[in-house]
Protein backbone atom coordinates (compact mmCIF):
# COMPACT_ATOMS: atom_id res chain seq x y z
CA UNK A 1 0.00 0.00 0.00
CA UNK A 2 1.26 3.50 -1.02
CA UNK A 3 1.44 5.87 1.96
CA UNK A 4 0.86 9.29 1.05
CA UNK A 5 1.08 12.50 3.07
CA UNK A 6 -0.99 15.65 2.51
CA UNK A 7 1.12 18.79 2.08
CA UNK A 8 -0.38 22.17 2.31
CA UNK A 9 1.28 25.06 0.08
CA UNK A 10 -0.10 28.29 -1.03
CA UNK A 11 0.09 28.09 -4.66
CA UNK A 12 -0.16 31.24 -6.97
CA UNK A 13 -2.14 32.84 -4.15
CA UNK A 14 -4.71 29.77 -3.10
CA UNK A 15 -4.07 27.49 -0.59
CA UNK A 16 -4.05 24.35 -2.09
CA UNK A 17 -3.61 20.66 -0.21
CA UNK A 18 -2.63 17.43 -2.09
CA UNK A 19 -1.24 14.11 -1.05
CA UNK A 20 1.95 13.19 -2.14
CA UNK A 21 4.39 10.56 -1.89
CA UNK A 22 7.55 11.46 -0.52
CA UNK A 23 9.55 10.39 -3.68
CA UNK A 24 7.24 13.23 -5.31
CA UNK A 25 8.81 15.58 -7.39
CA UNK A 26 7.63 19.28 -7.03
CA UNK A 27 7.74 19.64 -10.84
CA UNK A 28 5.71 16.48 -11.15
CA UNK A 29 2.53 17.44 -8.29
CA UNK A 30 2.26 20.85 -10.04
CA UNK A 31 2.13 19.96 -13.62
CA UNK A 32 -0.09 16.51 -13.08
CA UNK A 33 -1.81 16.81 -9.74
CA UNK A 34 -2.65 20.68 -9.46
CA UNK A 35 -2.68 21.74 -13.21
CA UNK A 36 -0.39 23.93 -12.93
CA UNK A 37 1.24 23.76 -16.97
CA UNK A 38 3.54 26.91 -17.06
CA UNK A 39 6.21 25.11 -15.38
CA UNK A 40 7.67 22.98 -18.13
CA UNK A 41 9.16 19.77 -17.88
CA UNK A 42 12.49 19.41 -20.11
CA UNK A 43 15.77 18.22 -18.86
CA UNK A 44 15.15 16.70 -15.82
CA UNK A 45 18.46 17.05 -14.18
CA UNK A 46 18.44 20.96 -13.10
CA UNK A 47 20.25 22.26 -16.28
CA UNK A 48 17.87 23.96 -18.39
CA UNK A 49 15.91 25.91 -15.68
CA UNK A 50 12.56 25.68 -17.56
CA UNK A 51 10.74 24.21 -14.75
CA UNK A 52 11.88 27.37 -12.17
CA UNK A 53 9.57 28.48 -9.74
CA UNK A 54 9.76 31.07 -7.02
CA UNK A 55 9.79 28.94 -3.29
CA UNK A 56 8.96 31.52 -0.99
CA UNK A 57 10.13 34.10 -3.47
CA UNK A 58 13.22 32.61 -4.53
CA UNK A 59 13.86 30.96 -7.44
CA UNK A 60 14.46 26.93 -7.27
CA UNK A 61 14.15 24.02 -10.13
CA UNK A 62 10.99 22.50 -9.64
CA UNK A 63 12.42 18.95 -10.68
CA UNK A 64 15.39 19.06 -8.09
CA UNK A 65 12.72 19.68 -5.33
CA UNK A 66 10.68 17.02 -3.16
CA UNK A 67 7.41 18.42 -3.41
CA UNK A 68 7.55 17.35 0.77
CA UNK A 69 9.69 20.29 0.54
CA UNK A 70 7.21 22.35 -0.30
CA UNK A 71 4.90 21.50 2.55
CA UNK A 72 3.68 25.11 4.01
CA UNK A 73 5.72 27.25 1.54
CA UNK A 74 4.58 29.52 -0.76
CA UNK A 75 4.89 28.72 -4.75
CA UNK A 76 4.63 31.08 -7.70
CA UNK A 77 4.57 30.40 -11.40
CA UNK A 78 4.25 32.62 -14.15
CA UNK A 79 0.21 32.56 -13.54
CA UNK A 80 1.19 33.58 -10.44
CA UNK A 81 2.51 36.59 -11.71
CA UNK A 82 -0.74 38.37 -13.09
CA UNK A 83 -1.58 39.99 -9.54
CA UNK A 84 1.29 42.01 -10.00
CA UNK A 85 1.24 45.06 -12.21
CA UNK A 86 4.71 44.97 -12.76
CA UNK A 87 5.24 41.43 -14.00
CA UNK A 88 2.43 41.87 -16.33
CA UNK A 89 4.27 45.03 -17.89
CA UNK A 90 7.23 42.61 -18.18
CA UNK A 91 5.56 39.69 -19.52
CA UNK A 92 3.98 42.81 -22.35
CA UNK A 93 8.36 43.96 -22.87
CA UNK A 94 8.91 40.22 -23.87
CA UNK A 95 6.18 40.62 -26.62
CA UNK A 96 7.45 44.09 -27.79
CA UNK A 97 10.91 42.88 -27.83
CA UNK A 98 9.65 38.93 -29.51
CA UNK A 99 11.74 37.23 -26.50
CA UNK A 100 10.52 34.19 -27.75
CA UNK A 101 10.30 31.83 -30.39
CA UNK A 102 8.93 28.62 -29.32
CA UNK A 103 8.22 29.87 -26.29
CA UNK A 104 8.90 26.66 -24.47
CA UNK A 105 11.28 28.90 -22.09
CA UNK A 106 9.27 32.12 -21.42
CA UNK A 107 7.38 31.11 -18.52
CA UNK A 108 10.94 30.27 -16.98
CA UNK A 109 12.50 33.88 -17.82
CA UNK A 110 9.25 35.40 -16.86
CA UNK A 111 9.77 33.79 -13.20
CA UNK A 112 13.37 34.54 -13.16
CA UNK A 113 13.43 37.87 -14.68
CA UNK A 114 10.85 38.78 -12.27
CA UNK A 115 12.59 37.69 -8.93
CA UNK A 116 16.07 39.69 -10.53
CA UNK A 117 14.21 43.09 -11.09
CA UNK A 118 12.46 42.90 -7.92
CA UNK A 119 15.77 42.23 -6.28
CA UNK A 120 17.56 44.63 -7.89
CA UNK A 121 16.20 47.12 -10.90
CA UNK A 122 19.58 49.18 -11.58
CA UNK A 123 20.75 45.57 -12.72
CA UNK A 124 22.17 45.34 -16.36
CA UNK A 125 25.01 43.75 -18.30
CA UNK A 126 26.96 41.02 -17.50
CA UNK A 127 25.60 41.00 -14.56
CA UNK A 128 21.96 40.82 -15.43
CA UNK A 129 23.18 37.80 -18.20
CA UNK A 130 24.81 35.67 -15.48
CA UNK A 131 21.55 36.09 -13.22
CA UNK A 132 19.45 34.86 -16.20
CA UNK A 133 22.01 32.18 -17.16
CA UNK A 134 19.69 29.23 -15.18
CA UNK A 135 17.49 29.17 -18.09
CA UNK A 136 18.44 27.79 -21.10
CA UNK A 137 16.57 29.04 -24.47
CA UNK A 138 17.34 26.58 -27.34
CA UNK A 139 15.66 28.47 -29.92
CA UNK A 140 18.76 31.04 -28.50
CA UNK A 141 16.57 34.13 -28.19
CA UNK A 142 18.55 35.53 -25.76
CA UNK A 143 19.27 39.17 -27.21
CA UNK A 144 15.46 39.59 -27.26
CA UNK A 145 15.18 38.25 -23.90
CA UNK A 146 18.01 40.52 -22.79
CA UNK A 147 16.69 43.33 -24.20
CA UNK A 148 13.04 42.90 -22.84
CA UNK A 149 14.35 42.66 -19.47
CA UNK A 150 16.51 45.48 -19.59
CA UNK A 151 13.95 47.39 -20.86
CA UNK A 152 11.10 46.46 -18.07
CA UNK A 153 13.61 47.67 -15.69
CA UNK A 154 11.78 51.12 -15.71
CA UNK A 155 8.04 49.23 -14.09
CA UNK A 156 10.72 48.10 -11.27
CA UNK A 157 12.29 51.37 -10.24
CA UNK A 158 8.88 53.32 -9.18
CA UNK B 1 6.57 7.98 -21.15
CA UNK B 2 6.30 6.96 -17.76
CA UNK B 3 6.69 8.48 -14.70
CA UNK B 4 7.90 5.96 -12.65
CA UNK B 5 10.87 4.88 -15.28
CA UNK B 6 14.33 5.79 -13.54
CA UNK B 7 15.82 9.63 -15.06
CA UNK B 8 12.20 10.74 -14.48
CA UNK B 9 11.22 9.44 -10.81
CA UNK B 10 13.08 9.07 -7.97
CA UNK B 11 13.23 5.90 -6.07
CA UNK B 12 10.77 4.88 -3.22
CA UNK B 13 11.88 6.54 0.47
CA UNK B 14 10.70 7.89 3.44
CA UNK B 15 10.99 11.55 4.11
CA UNK B 16 11.60 13.22 7.25
CA UNK B 17 12.50 17.03 8.19
CA UNK B 18 13.44 17.19 11.43
CA UNK B 19 14.03 20.61 13.27
CA UNK B 20 16.94 19.98 15.56
CA UNK B 21 20.44 18.51 15.15
CA UNK B 22 20.11 16.00 17.85
CA UNK B 23 16.67 14.42 16.18
CA UNK B 24 18.88 14.55 12.93
CA UNK B 25 21.88 12.54 14.40
CA UNK B 26 19.59 9.81 15.91
CA UNK B 27 17.63 9.40 12.81
CA UNK B 28 20.49 9.10 10.96
CA UNK B 29 22.29 6.56 13.85
CA UNK B 30 18.87 4.50 13.55
CA UNK B 31 18.96 4.08 10.15
CA UNK B 32 22.63 3.68 9.34
CA UNK B 33 23.72 2.92 6.08
CA UNK B 34 19.92 3.15 4.27
CA UNK B 35 19.65 7.02 4.72
CA UNK B 36 20.86 9.68 3.27
CA UNK B 37 21.17 13.81 4.33
CA UNK B 38 19.05 16.06 2.16
CA UNK B 39 20.10 19.61 2.21
CA UNK B 40 20.52 21.53 -1.37
CA UNK B 41 19.23 18.07 -3.31
CA UNK B 42 21.02 19.16 -6.36
CA UNK B 43 23.53 15.93 -6.31
CA UNK B 44 21.46 13.48 -4.32
CA UNK B 45 18.01 14.01 -6.16
CA UNK B 46 19.99 13.82 -9.42
CA UNK B 47 21.47 10.32 -8.07
CA UNK B 48 18.44 9.26 -7.03
CA UNK B 49 16.94 9.83 -10.36
CA UNK B 50 19.47 7.75 -12.09
CA UNK B 51 19.35 5.24 -9.95
CA UNK B 52 23.07 5.12 -8.33
CA UNK B 53 21.67 5.32 -4.84
CA UNK B 54 18.71 4.00 -3.54
CA UNK B 55 18.63 5.21 0.13
CA UNK B 56 15.37 3.50 2.49
CA UNK B 57 15.48 7.03 3.95
CA UNK B 58 15.91 10.47 3.47
CA UNK B 59 16.58 13.08 6.30
CA UNK B 60 16.17 16.65 5.39
CA UNK B 61 18.26 19.50 7.17
CA UNK B 62 17.15 22.15 6.04
CA UNK B 63 15.09 22.81 9.25
CA UNK B 64 17.74 23.18 11.30
CA UNK B 65 18.43 26.79 12.18
CA UNK B 66 21.79 26.05 13.94
CA UNK B 67 23.27 24.39 10.01
CA UNK B 68 22.63 28.16 8.62
CA UNK B 69 24.44 30.12 10.35
CA UNK B 70 27.80 32.00 9.16
CA UNK B 71 29.63 33.45 12.63
CA UNK B 72 32.96 34.82 13.85
CA UNK B 73 33.83 32.99 17.26
CA UNK B 74 37.64 32.19 18.65
CA UNK B 75 38.33 29.47 16.66
CA UNK B 76 38.02 31.59 13.23
CA UNK B 77 34.89 32.05 10.97
CA UNK B 78 31.81 28.64 11.43
CA UNK B 79 29.68 28.10 8.10
CA UNK B 80 26.81 26.30 9.12
CA UNK B 81 26.86 22.72 6.40
CA UNK B 82 23.35 23.63 4.88
CA UNK B 83 24.09 27.41 4.04
CA UNK B 84 23.74 27.90 0.67
CA UNK B 85 26.14 29.03 -2.07
CA UNK B 86 23.97 32.53 -2.41
CA UNK B 87 24.50 33.26 0.72
CA UNK B 88 28.16 32.96 0.75
CA UNK B 89 28.03 34.97 -1.69
CA UNK B 90 25.99 37.78 0.48
CA UNK B 91 27.72 37.78 3.87
CA UNK B 92 30.14 40.24 4.39
CA UNK B 93 32.22 37.79 6.36
CA UNK B 94 32.58 35.37 3.75
CA UNK B 95 33.51 37.99 1.41
CA UNK B 96 36.23 39.89 4.11
CA UNK B 97 37.86 36.67 5.50
CA UNK B 98 37.56 33.82 3.05
CA UNK B 99 37.40 35.71 -0.13
CA UNK B 100 38.54 32.40 -1.97
CA UNK B 101 34.88 30.58 -0.99
CA UNK B 102 33.10 33.46 -1.69
CA UNK B 103 34.28 33.49 -5.24
CA UNK B 104 34.26 29.28 -5.67
CA UNK B 105 30.46 29.82 -4.22
CA UNK B 106 29.80 31.89 -7.55
CA UNK B 107 30.64 28.68 -10.03
CA UNK B 108 28.79 25.93 -8.01
CA UNK B 109 26.12 26.00 -11.00
CA UNK B 110 24.13 28.73 -12.08
CA UNK B 111 22.12 31.50 -10.75
CA UNK B 112 19.19 29.24 -9.50
CA UNK B 113 20.93 26.53 -8.68
CA UNK B 114 23.49 28.52 -6.02
CA UNK B 115 20.05 29.36 -4.15
CA UNK B 116 19.77 25.70 -3.52
CA UNK B 117 23.21 24.54 -3.17
CA UNK B 118 24.72 23.90 -0.16
CA UNK B 119 28.63 23.92 1.11
CA UNK B 120 28.04 20.69 2.79
CA UNK B 121 26.16 19.19 0.17
CA UNK B 122 29.31 20.46 -1.97
CA UNK B 123 31.86 19.08 -0.46
CA UNK B 124 30.26 16.02 1.63
CA UNK B 125 29.73 13.87 -2.34
CA UNK B 126 33.26 13.57 -3.02
CA UNK B 127 32.61 14.58 -6.36
CA UNK B 128 35.86 15.28 -8.14
CA UNK B 129 34.16 18.36 -9.48
CA UNK B 130 33.44 19.91 -6.03
CA UNK B 131 34.02 23.96 -5.94
CA UNK B 132 33.91 24.25 -2.10
CA UNK B 133 36.57 21.81 -0.87
CA UNK B 134 39.60 23.49 -3.01
CA UNK B 135 38.97 26.83 -1.50
CA UNK B 136 38.61 25.17 1.42
CA UNK B 137 41.66 23.38 1.32
CA UNK B 138 43.59 26.60 0.64
CA UNK B 139 42.36 28.38 3.71
CA UNK B 140 43.27 24.85 6.00
CA UNK B 141 39.61 24.85 6.94
CA UNK B 142 38.54 22.14 9.58
CA UNK B 143 35.24 20.03 9.63
CA UNK B 144 33.10 19.61 12.36
CA UNK B 145 31.67 15.85 11.60
CA UNK B 146 29.22 14.81 14.15
CA UNK B 147 27.30 11.96 14.56
CA UNK B 148 25.05 11.54 17.96
CA UNK B 149 27.73 10.12 20.15
CA UNK B 150 30.74 12.36 19.55
CA UNK B 151 32.05 15.17 17.49
CA UNK B 152 35.28 15.15 15.97
CA UNK B 153 37.09 17.72 14.20
CA UNK B 154 39.43 16.91 10.99
CA UNK B 155 40.92 18.66 8.63
CA UNK B 156 39.42 19.25 5.07
CA UNK B 157 42.18 17.90 3.21
CA UNK B 158 40.93 14.37 5.18
CA UNK B 159 37.21 14.26 3.64
CA UNK B 160 37.98 13.19 0.23
CA UNK B 161 39.41 9.18 -0.15
CA UNK B 162 38.15 8.53 -3.45
CA UNK B 163 36.19 9.50 -6.45
CA UNK B 164 32.59 9.52 -4.48
CA UNK B 165 34.09 8.31 -1.33
CA UNK B 166 34.40 10.27 1.82
CA UNK B 167 35.69 9.26 5.36
CA UNK B 168 32.83 10.30 6.79
CA UNK B 169 30.74 7.28 8.35
CA UNK B 170 27.21 6.31 7.63
CA UNK B 171 26.01 7.64 10.95
CA UNK B 172 28.34 10.70 10.59
CA UNK B 173 27.50 14.37 8.89
CA UNK B 174 29.28 17.67 8.58
CA UNK B 175 27.78 20.24 10.67
CA UNK B 176 30.45 22.98 9.98
CA UNK B 177 33.36 24.32 8.70
CA UNK B 178 35.60 26.06 10.61
CA UNK B 179 38.17 28.55 8.63
CA UNK B 180 40.81 29.32 11.17
CA UNK B 181 41.28 33.35 12.13
CA UNK B 182 44.15 34.91 10.07
CA UNK B 183 45.30 38.16 9.75
CA UNK B 184 45.22 39.53 6.15
CA UNK B 185 43.81 36.65 4.43
CA UNK B 186 43.52 36.79 1.12
CA UNK B 187 42.62 34.27 -2.00
CA UNK B 188 40.83 33.74 -5.24
CA UNK B 189 39.56 31.13 -7.14
CA UNK B 190 39.30 30.36 -11.02
CA UNK B 191 37.77 27.67 -13.38
CA UNK B 192 37.99 26.11 -16.42
CA UNK B 193 34.58 24.29 -17.79
CA UNK B 194 33.81 22.53 -21.23
CA UNK B 195 31.04 23.21 -23.55
CA UNK B 196 28.39 21.48 -21.26
CA UNK B 197 30.14 23.36 -18.24
CA UNK B 198 31.72 20.16 -16.30
CA UNK B 199 34.69 21.12 -15.21
CA UNK B 200 38.30 20.47 -16.71
CA UNK B 201 40.54 21.86 -13.64
CA UNK B 202 40.16 24.38 -10.78
CA UNK B 203 42.32 26.21 -8.87
CA UNK B 204 42.37 27.86 -5.23
CA UNK B 205 44.75 29.77 -4.14
CA UNK B 206 45.00 31.71 -0.53
CA UNK B 207 47.82 33.64 1.27
CA UNK B 208 48.45 35.85 3.87
CA UNK B 209 50.51 38.90 4.12
CA UNK B 210 51.57 38.90 7.62
CA UNK B 211 52.33 35.37 8.30
CA UNK B 212 54.06 34.58 4.76
CA UNK B 213 51.56 31.63 4.03
CA UNK B 214 50.55 30.83 0.27
CA UNK B 215 48.48 27.55 -0.26
CA UNK B 216 47.72 26.43 -3.81
CA UNK B 217 45.03 23.65 -4.48
CA UNK B 218 44.20 22.47 -7.89
CA UNK B 219 40.78 20.53 -8.23
CA UNK B 220 39.35 18.59 -10.69
CA UNK B 221 41.88 16.72 -11.74
CA UNK B 222 41.61 13.97 -9.70
CA UNK B 223 39.73 11.96 -6.97
CA UNK B 224 41.63 14.25 -4.47
CA UNK B 225 42.79 18.28 -5.25
CA UNK B 226 46.41 18.57 -4.87
CA UNK B 227 47.65 21.08 -2.34
CA UNK B 228 50.74 22.93 -2.20
CA UNK B 229 52.23 25.22 0.33
CA UNK B 230 55.06 28.16 -0.12
CA UNK B 231 57.28 25.74 0.60
CA UNK B 232 56.77 23.15 -1.70
CA UNK B 233 56.03 26.04 -4.60
CA UNK B 234 59.36 27.72 -3.84
CA UNK B 235 57.75 31.01 -3.69
CA UNK B 236 59.98 33.71 -2.64
CA UNK B 237 58.12 36.55 -1.12
CA UNK B 238 60.68 39.69 -1.99
CA UNK B 239 61.21 37.97 -5.67
CA UNK B 240 58.93 39.31 -8.37
CA UNK B 241 55.56 37.87 -9.74
CA UNK B 242 57.27 36.49 -13.47
CA UNK B 243 59.62 34.32 -11.85
CA UNK B 244 57.48 33.27 -8.68
CA UNK B 245 54.87 32.20 -11.76
CA UNK B 246 57.41 30.34 -13.72
CA UNK B 247 58.35 28.57 -10.17
CA UNK B 248 54.73 27.56 -9.70
CA UNK B 249 53.92 26.39 -12.78
CA UNK B 250 57.11 23.97 -13.21
CA UNK B 251 56.32 22.30 -9.51
CA UNK B 252 53.16 22.00 -10.36
CA UNK B 253 53.74 21.04 -13.86
CA UNK B 254 55.83 18.27 -12.70
CA UNK B 255 53.64 17.02 -9.68
CA UNK B 256 50.18 17.01 -10.66
CA UNK B 257 48.73 13.44 -12.63
CA UNK B 258 45.69 14.63 -14.00
CA UNK B 259 42.79 12.15 -14.84
CA UNK B 260 41.99 10.87 -18.34
CA UNK B 261 37.93 10.90 -18.49
CA UNK B 262 35.48 11.55 -21.52
CA UNK B 263 35.45 14.93 -20.22
CA UNK B 264 39.64 15.80 -20.61
CA UNK B 265 42.54 14.11 -21.44
CA UNK B 266 45.42 14.01 -18.72
CA UNK B 267 47.62 16.53 -20.90
CA UNK B 268 44.91 19.09 -21.65
CA UNK B 269 43.53 18.87 -17.84
CA UNK B 270 48.03 19.47 -17.04
CA UNK B 271 48.25 22.21 -19.06
CA UNK B 272 44.69 23.63 -18.80
CA UNK B 273 45.87 23.42 -14.23
CA UNK B 274 49.18 25.09 -14.98
CA UNK B 275 47.61 28.23 -17.13
CA UNK B 276 44.44 28.08 -14.26
CA UNK B 277 46.94 28.80 -11.70
CA UNK B 278 49.25 31.12 -12.92
CA UNK B 279 45.81 33.35 -13.88
CA UNK B 280 44.68 33.12 -10.16
CA UNK B 281 48.36 34.30 -8.40
CA UNK B 282 48.77 36.98 -10.96
CA UNK B 283 44.59 38.23 -10.22
CA UNK B 284 45.82 38.51 -6.41
CA UNK B 285 49.77 39.54 -6.60
CA UNK B 286 49.63 41.55 -10.31
CA UNK B 287 52.01 41.51 -13.51
CA UNK B 288 50.17 40.62 -16.73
Amino acid sequence: MIKLRTITMMVNGLSREVNVDDNELLLNVLRDKLGVTSVKAACWRGECGLCTVLLNGVPVKSCMTLAVEADGKEVVTAEGLYSDERARKLQESFVEHGAMQCGFCTPAFVVTSHYVLSKNPEIEGEELKKELSGVICRCGTYYQIYDAVKDARKYYKQ
Amino acid sequence: MSFTTPYFSLPKFTYYKPDNLTDALTLLKQHSGKARVLAGGIMLVNMMKERMVFPEYVIDIKGIDELKNIEITQRGVEIGSAVTATELQKSDIIREKCPSLAKAASYMGDKILQNSVTIGGNISIGMPSTDGLPALMSMDALLEVKNIERTRIMPSSDLVVGIGKTSLGTDEMITKIIVPYRDGLNGTYAKFLNASEVAIATAAVSYTVSKGKLRVVVGAISAKPYYFDESLLGWKWDGTIDENVRSVVEVIGSSIKPMSDAVASSEYRKEVSKILVSRALRELFGGE
